[in-house]
């Protein structure tokens, strides 16, 4: 797994860097070109599953953009909504009690509810494979998406659009996935109890642990909370509120505690993202490994699920592992591994002008 | 991950010792327990033959009520009554019991005791006492599973509650509490009860009360070290995070041994639905002192209650915020607090 670990660093330091430039629209398969193989064993982010496709789309007007997972052969999924502000769509559809067993992408976007009409692309991109459910002749492809907050960085008109979703799911592969300050993390902030003033720039983050019985788990992750994020082995400050006329930071749990200053809403918030697994589950189970990977979010996020945070988390299951599958391992390794991909997103982010990422401050 | 592995490792080769490490001085800890929100009164009761016993909290008058339902193994009474869309909205009592589904009884005394005292929502010429409550289970632990909380356990331990300092360690819901079970019933270590509060400099105050039975480890979020767990042959933690990474044999939880339970309080005036998001945050305090937390071998449970005592402007985010440091801190304390008893250690055994 450490392997793993450090052939990801590099490969997504040249993700992270893609997005230096907002003059030039991108799709997300520079970490493909960089990688030095495809072999999924050096992977350590959400395609460590076989079956699993993601691609980026970052836009150029503005940094947002969207970045949208493939599941082509189809997944039983299911997802947990903690936050108070969220925006999404399809998650009804998630519902143990519902019909539909299975679903064939997830569209994550920047832009507000604007950033929902990604999943339109994705839809239209999936009908012209022929994916989806079979009905009379037809194909319904189930997307479900959810969108961060981040109309408060550059100019609010620009969002992604259907477009965005289309071009994100056709730069999809089984590559180690992009991470940094690209697609939906393109305009991706954190640390905002003291105002975007003093926020940090964050992005994409993606983690993958594989088990010696062969079961995989894996995280992709937009992080763009409120709060600060936490590295869970040392309880420390990874990027978030910075210190008033000083390095470092100032700890959004001291800043609680002494009460100032008074929480500020600018900016917008929210965190998304999916945990991938090849074990086989059923619909409930697929709901309980979301609810489980939520706890990855408390563990490297403080606070978090606050009431200006959209806090969602999808979980996928392809079933490509046969037998029962261990819930409890399996949940605990999916916190494990969201929690790691949040920390991920922060220290693989590039930052914006006034809007300094964690790499920037190590300067 | 790299450096979480690393970390991981050296935990792993240190000893308890590492319990008794101070946090940093940038998270101030919590001075003193649940009632020290105005208008909430602990009392325990402990069965102390098997040990296993309940814990009552009453609300002096009423507060606004809900609940975080997030294990995969509750045992839980009045929890739809929380639910925001339905209408009562007050709370008298909240009952915390060991015994498994059989504590469940616990709640019927503290009803009968509010009944006596005319506490409860007024209908017609009666008054009904809203006691939301769960249990956790405990059979396993000491003496003769037959020895469980009853009605008259919830009678008495109402009768005991004061505004006073709230004892902490094995007692009351917590007597039989154990956590650190992915090593089987051999390796696991004593925990009990633990509170904690938090005073706000704008006069809002959140507290937690908490009987920690995880199947996990108990880490300390401010250092990320494990304080009770799964212990090695010579006394050492084995770390559940490192055993649950390493992919090695790990004893699956088992029905009928696990379940933390609790409960955060505020002096804040807080509506259904706010007070329901004070108990969701509150659950992110298990996420962080319990690894892994919301098992499907656990019924974690966290109900929520709102005085509405002071007349500041509650931000909820705030609110939520403390309530989850708070539990972290109550859930630690759990663990420092106890004392061993049929042979199971406790934190404070292993440092001597």
């Amino acid at each position: 797994m450490a392997g793993a670990a450090s052939l990801a660093a590099l490969v997504s330091g040249a993700g992270g860097a893609c997005c230096g430039s907002p003059a030039t629209e991108t799709t997300g398969k520079v970490a493909a070109a960089q990688s030095p193989s495809s072999s999924n064993r050096a992977n350590a982010t959400l395609t460590a599953v076989p079956g699993i496709k993601v691609g980026h789309h970052t836009l150029a007007g503005r940094p947002t953009g969207c970045t949208v997972v493939l599941i082509e052969a189809g997944a039983t999924a299911g997802v947990d909504v903690r936050g108070a502000a969220p925006a999404t769509r399809d998650t009804d559809v998630l519902d143990p009690a519902k019909m539909v067993q299975q679903i064939f992408g997830i569209s994550l976007s920047g832009g507000s509810l604007f950033g929902l009409s990604t999943a339109d692309g994705v839809l239209r991109f999936l009908e012209e494979k022929k994916v989806g459910i079979a009905y009379g002749g037809r194909r319904i492809p189930i997307v479900p998406g959810a969108s961060i907050f981040d109309l408060g960085v550059g100019d609010a008109s620009v969002r992604p659009t259907a477009d965005c979703g289309y071009r994100a799911a056709q730069a999809a592969t089984d590559a180690p996935v992009a991470e940094g300050s690209v697609g939906a993390g393109a305009g991706a902030t954190l640390g905002k109890f003291a105002g975007l003033e003093r926020a940090m720039k964050s992005g994409v983050g993606s983690a993958a642990s594989a088990m010696p019985d062969g079961l995989i788990v894996a995280a992709l992750v937009v992080a763009n909370p409120l709060g600060d994020v936490i590295d869970p082995a040392t309880g420390r400050v990874v990027a978030g509120v910075r210190a008033s006329g000083g390095s470092g930071f100032a700890d959004a749990r001291v800043l609680v505690r002494s009460g100032t200053p008074r929480v500020v809403r600018s900016g917008g918030n929210s965190t998304i993202g999916v945990v991938a697994t090849n074990a086989r589950l059923s619909k409930a189970e697929a709901s309980y490994l979301a609810q489980l990977t939520d706890d990855g979010y408390a563990r490297a996020i403080w606070p978090i699920h606050t009431i200006v945070d959209g806090d969602t988390v999808f979980a996928i299951a392809t079933g490509t592992k046969s037998g029962a599958p261990d819930l409890v391992a399996l949940g605990a390794l999916a916190a494990d591994v969201m929690a790691t991909a949040v920390v991920r997103a922060a220290t693989q982010a590039t930052g914006l002008p006034n809007l300094p990422a964690v790499r920037d401050l190590r300067r | 991950m790299n450096r979480l592995l690393l970390a991981i490792a050296g935990m792993v080769a240190v000893s308890a010792a590492l319990a008794a490490q101070a946090s940093p001085p940038a998270s101030p800890r919590a001075t003193s327990g649940l009632t020290a929100v105005d208008g909430i009164k602990v009392g325990h009761h402990t069965l102390t033959e098997r040990p296993t016993g309940c814990t009552v909290i009453l609300v002096d008058g009423d507060a606004v009520g809900g609940v975080s339902q997030r294990g995969g193994a509750p045992g839980t009474r009045e929890t739809d009554l929380l639910d925001p869309l339905n209408m009562v909205d007050k709370v008298n009592a909240v009952v915390l019991a060991g015994g498994s589904a059989f504590g469940l009884e616990a709640a019927t005394g503290t009803v009968k005791w509010l009944e006596e005292h005319n506490i409860g929502w007024p209908a017609g010429p009666s008054r009904v006492p809203i006691v939301p409550g769960a249990i956790l289970f405990d059979l396993g632990v000491g003496g003769n599973p037959k020895i469980r909380p009853t009605a008259d356990c919830g009678y008495k331990a109402a009768a005991a509650a004061t505004s006073g300092p709230v004892e902490e360690g094995s007692i009351g819901a917590g007597a039989g509490a154990t956590v650190g079970k992915f090593g089987g019933p051999g390796r696991s270590m004593k925990a009990g009860l633990g509170t904690a509060s938090i005073k706000h400099p704008s006069g809002l105050v959140v507290a937690a009360i908490v009987a920690v039975n995880a199947v996990g480890d108990i880490i300390d979020p401010s250092t990320g070290k494990v304080v009770a767990g799964v212990r090695n042959a010579d006394n050492t933690f084995a770390d559940a995070r490192a055993i649950l990474r390493a992919g090695t044999a790990m004893q699956r939880p088992r029905a009928g041994e696990n379940t933390t339970i609790g409960l955060v309080a505020t002096n804040a005036k807080l509506t259904k639905a706010q007070v329901t998001r004070m108990a969701l945050m509150a659950d992110d305090g298990y996420a962080r002192a319990i690894s892994p937390s919301h098992t499907n071998g656990d019924g974690d449970t966290i109900f929520s209650l709102a005085t509405g005592r002071w007349d500041g402007t509650a931000d909820i985010t705030l609110v939520g915020g403390l309530a989850a440091e708070a539990m972290a801190d109550a859930i630690v304390r759990a663990a420092t607090q106890a004392t061993g008893v049929a042979g199971i250690p406790a934190a404070r055994d292993l440092k001597k």
